[in-house]
Order: structure tokens, then C-alpha cells, then sequence
């Protein structure tokens, strides 16, 4: 069988994603855990020209903007529902496409071990951010 | 570790992580629609194959039981899977209708979505097509005799329709790019008739072939000039089709002349011709070199000569006691993987020098390592001595 891979966005246009990429999990408090939905995960600040950080609870991470070597390209799967052929034949004619939705040229990366943050954050983490600088 | 719901700030999303300016912030948080998402992936793709992609001029191919491939026009990928241990947490730009920035709210930060934890990515590598499938799906039923005597009668035909395959079929089936699709057709000289891709059967080959060169000798036509208009128009009389007459033109001969009007002017190929004679000749098994010549000198038409040589890559010789036997052995007849190559060549002859191998493996392809580093792969070379010729054995 035969799988399309298409692009409904056109030449150029495909709209660039991010990726903000730490290295462990996050880990959110266990009565978060089955309602992740809108929760907030951090502060990503970018300090200066190259310096990023990443605050997350009591822990600092440190990172910079990574261009990929090679893109890559968000795919979605669409099932593509057939109802002449789904009568006729099983579950396998169940036809799929996969639409290009987007492009990744660029990811935060943030490849070192989290800096426990001293003081406990104030709710204007801004500030707090700030003052984390030397 | 703290984590609170989010109610306030501009929805900002992709462009603002990566358009974020020195000494400002951005808040990343969980998507209202955060979760596993299986039906998005990520696949990570050299930058030269993207205008292909944006053409919409990729698929992915195979059966649900082999490993998929991903296809260009002219190239086939390995897809692998490759997993991460790190938290790639995806951002999407911002939804338009959701962007609703609070204008007044100056002191809130913008706030990023992440829409999933992608745990890898789907990464490409350049593999050798499984062609060796279209060998097998076309000779499930050749194109022979019956065939054409039967072409007008539309009831028997559908009967015969098992194990056909239109472009359409193959494309689903085999695990090749368009391009190398096209080329193992050409390969195996397949001939689309009434939509189905086919190879014709030696036999009906064999005697469409004999026919021409009759007709040839009847009409006192030369061989290195046959009028196209003439022989087909001879061969339709004789019962053959047009079109498959014509695909006897292009595999056993070659184009020298277009004319104005239309008709053109082939030439038959000596080594194609004579290939073809000594192949019938060995069907029957090994034989005596000296029979093998003489009755192959008397089986090619006038004006043609056969030398030993064009039967590279076509047959192989062995010596009992005085004598030199000679046996078809072809390598169009072999598996194109170079694993199985080397093992049925080194089951056919345990030790081989370089002159008789090299026909047998010169078509071998494999994206990333040249012909080379195959025999240093795939055989052990030995040199009894210094000026002696080489010598390759199975690893």
C-alpha cells in the first residue's frame, strides 16, 4: 500500500514549530498529573545574545538556540474514510495520508543539569529570573 | 515542584520561543489541548529532499508485514524510528483565532503552548529498492501464446486476470521509487499490455524472435535496416501484435534512424541475438564446450558472429578431467541484495578470480559503500602469490 505524504501549506509557507528540549522529564505534582492541560511548566528567558534559561519549580536550566542539522517535518496522520470501501473490505483499506503541518529548523536545547534555584521564587518569576544573572 | 494554571498572558506560540529578544521572558506551559497526539511525528529530513516533499511528491510504501520505506521520485529511504530519553516538548505557532493578546496587560508575559512530548523522531536512510519483489509478481503469469490468441476475447481474458498487475498494482506492492520502478521494468523487459505490465514468455519470445529473422530472410531484409512499418505489419500477419512485435524491436534491437513520415529503422543487436541463441541452446543443461559452439555458430542468423565473450555474466564454464563444460548461469536470474548474491555465486563455485566474479556483481548498488568495500564486505580476497591473480572466497 500506499501512503501520501502531503503538504497543504505550499512552497515556503510550512509554519515553522519550536522545540524546547531538557534532558530528564518534568514531573508535575501528583494531583496534576491527570490534567497536564493549560499548566504551566516554566519560564524560558533568553539572557543575552546566546544564554538561555529555563525555570522550572526551584530549578534552573541552562541552554542555547540549537539550528538543526537536518530540519524535520511535523507530520499529522489523517484518516482518510472510504465508506464504499469500508463496506466492501476490512479494517487494512482504511486508507491514511500524512499531511506535512510544519517544519522545525530551530530547537532551545538545554543539555545541562538543573541549577537548584536557593531562594524560594517569588510569584513574579520575572524578577526572580533577573536576579539569577552574575 | 510548582506548578500553577495558567490564566492570563497572550497566547503566543512557535514564533514567539524562537523570536524571544534578549532579557525577555516567555511562559511555556501545557496546551488546553495537550496530549500523547499519536497521530503526529516528527520526521527528520535532509533539507534537499524538501522541495520533493512540498511537491507532494513523496509516499511512503509497503505491505502492512514489511518494514515501510519512504520513496522520492528516484530514491528509496529506509524510516527509522529512533527514540529519545529527553523531553522534546513540541510548540505549534499560535493558533490565529486564539491569539487574543490582553493589550492592557502590560505586565504579563507571553505564554507558549506545548502540544506534545515527542519521544523521537523518524529519521530516513538511503537503502538499495526491493526489487527482487517485481521479478517475482511478473512471473507469476507471463505473457505466452494463449495470451494473444486469445486478446479479443474479452471473457477469457478476465479469467486470466490472476497475478497481473497495472503501474498502479506495482507502485503498492514493491518497495521501489517511481524511478526504480521504471528501470527494473526495463530490466526484466516488461511491456505494459492493455494496462498490466507483463514479461513475455521465453517460449513465445523465443518464437516471435524466429519469425522476424524468417520474415527477414523471405523478404530479403537486412538486419541492420529493418523497415518498422514492414516487419510489424509481417509479424500482425504472422498472428503476433503490434505491440508486442514492437517491444521485440526494443529489446532485441536499437533505433538507427527516424524517418520523415513517420517509420523508423531498427538494427538487431548482435550480442542481444546471440545472448539469446546460446541461452535457448543451454536450456536443455551443461554441455561440451565444442558442441555449445558449434551448434551456437549455426543458430545465429547470416551475417552475425558468435564470440564466447558476449556470454559474460550469461555462463559459466567448469573443467571434467579434458574436458570444458559449459552451463547457463545468468546473473539477471540473481537476487540484487548483495548478501544473497554472494551466497548463491559462493555456493555455485567456492573460489572465484576476479575475471568470472565481476560480471556476476558489477550490478550491485548499495547506497553508502562502493563496489570496493562490497567485496571487502561480502568476500575474502587471497593471493597464493605475488604475481598470481586473485583469488575470492566467502567470509
Amino acid at each position: 500500500m500506499q501512503i501520501h505524504v502531503k503538504c497543504g501549506c505550499g512552497e515556503g509557507n510550512c509554519p515553522e514549530w519550536a522545540i524546547v528540549e531538557l534532558q530528564g522529564t518534568v514531573e508535575a505534582q501528583p494531583s496534576f498529573q491527570n490534567s497536564l492541560q493549560n499548566l504551566q511548566i516554566g519560564i524560558l528567558c533568553r539572557q543575552s545574545q546566546e544564554n538561555y534559561t529555563f525555570s522550572v519549580g526551584y530549578h534552573e536550566l541552562t541552554g542555547a538556540k540549537v539550528t538543526l542539522k537536518k530540519p524535520m517535518l511535523v507530520l499529522k496522520k489523517i484518516k482518510l474514510q472510504n465508506e464504499e470501501e469500508m463496506g466492501e473490505r476490512d479494517i487494512n483499506s482504511l486508507r491514511v495520508e500524512l499531511d506535512v503541518i510544519g517544519i522545525i529548523r530551530h530547537k532551545i536545547l538545554f543539555k545541562t543539569r538543573p541549577k537548584a534555584l536557593i531562594s524560594k521564587p517569588q510569584p513574579a518569576i520575572k524578577e526572580k529570573v533577573t536576579r539569577q544573572v552574575p | 515542584m510548582d506548578m500553577e494554571h495558567q490564566s492570563v498572558g497572550c497566547t503566543g506560540g512557535a514564533e514567539s520561543v524562537l523570536g524571544i529578544q534578549p532579557n525577555s521572558s516567555i511562559t511555556i506551559a501545557y496546551h488546553p489541548l495537550f496530549g500523547p497526539h499519536n497521530d503526529l511525528s516528527l520526521l527528520e529530513i535532509d533539507e534537499k529532499l524538501i522541495p520533493d516533499i512540498l511537491q507532494q511528491r513523496v509516499t511512503i510504501r509497503g505491505q502492512p508485514d514489511e518494514d515501510a520505506v519512504l520513496c522520492t521520485q528516484s530514491k528509496t529511504y529506509a524510516v527509522k524510528f529512533v527514540g529519545t530519553s529527553n523531553s522534546v516538548f513540541l510548540i505549534p505557532p499560535s493558533d490565529k483565532a486564539m491569539q487574543e493578546c490582553n493589550e492592557k496587560d502590560d505586565k504579563s508575559i507571553p505564554v507558549a503552548s506545548v502540544i506534545k512530548v515527542a519521544p523521537g523522531s523518524i529519521e530516513l536512510v538511503e537503502v538499495a529498492p526491493k526489487i527482487d519483489k517485481l521479478k517475482i509478481l511478473l512471473s507469476q503469469n507471463p505473457f505466452s501464446f494463449d495470451d494473444a490468441s486469445n486478446m479479443d476475447i474479452s471473457d477469457e481474458r478476465e479469467k486470466m486476470n490472476t497475478g497481473l498487475y497495472k503501474w498502479d498494482d506495482l507502485v503498492d506492492k514493491v518497495q521501489a521509487s517511481n524511478e526504480e520502478l521504471r528501470s527494473g521494468l526495463r530490466a526484466l523487459s516488461a511491456v505494459e499490455i492493455d494496462g498490466y505490465w507483463r514479461i513475455l514468455d521465453d517460449k513465445y519470445m523465443d518464437m516471435i524472435l524466429n519469425m522476424l529473422l524468417h520474415d527477414a530472410i523471405l523478404n530479403d531484409w537486412s538486419l541492420n535496416a529493418l523497415n518498422e512499418d514492414e516487419v510489424l505489419g509481417a509479424l500482425e500477419t504472422d498472428g503476433f501484435p503490434r505491440n508486442i512485435a514492437m517491444h521485440c524491436f526494443q529489446v532485441y534491437g536499437s533505433k538507427v534512424q527516424v524517418r520523415v513520415g513517420g517509420s523508423c529503422v531498427w538494427r538487431l543487436e548482435e550480442r542481444c541475438i546471440c545472448v539469446h541463441f546460446a541461452r535457448e541452446i543451454l536450456k536443455r543443461g551443461k554441455m561440451k564446450m565444442e558442441t555449445f559452439m558449434a551448434e551456437w555458430i549455426r543458430k545465429v542468423p547470416d551475417g552475425m558472429h558468435a564470440s564466447f565473450d558476449m556470454l559474460e555474466g550469461e555462463v559459466l564454464t567448469e573443467k571434467l578431467g579434458i574436458e570444458t563444460l559449459v552451463y547457463y548461469f545468468s546473473v539477471s536470474s540473481l537476487p540484487s541484495t548483495p548478501a544473497e548474491r554472494f551466497s548463491i555465486l559462493f555456493r555455485e563455485r567456492p573460489k572465484w578470480e576476479w575475471k568470472d566474479l565481476q560480471p556476476y556483481v558489477r550490478d550491485l548498488r548499495v547506497p553508502g559503500l562502493s563496489a570496493e568495500a562490497l567485496l571487502l564486505k561480502y568476500t575474502r580476497r587471497s593471493q597464493p602469490t605475488v604475481d598470481a591473480e586473485p583469488v575470492f572466497s566467502a567470509r
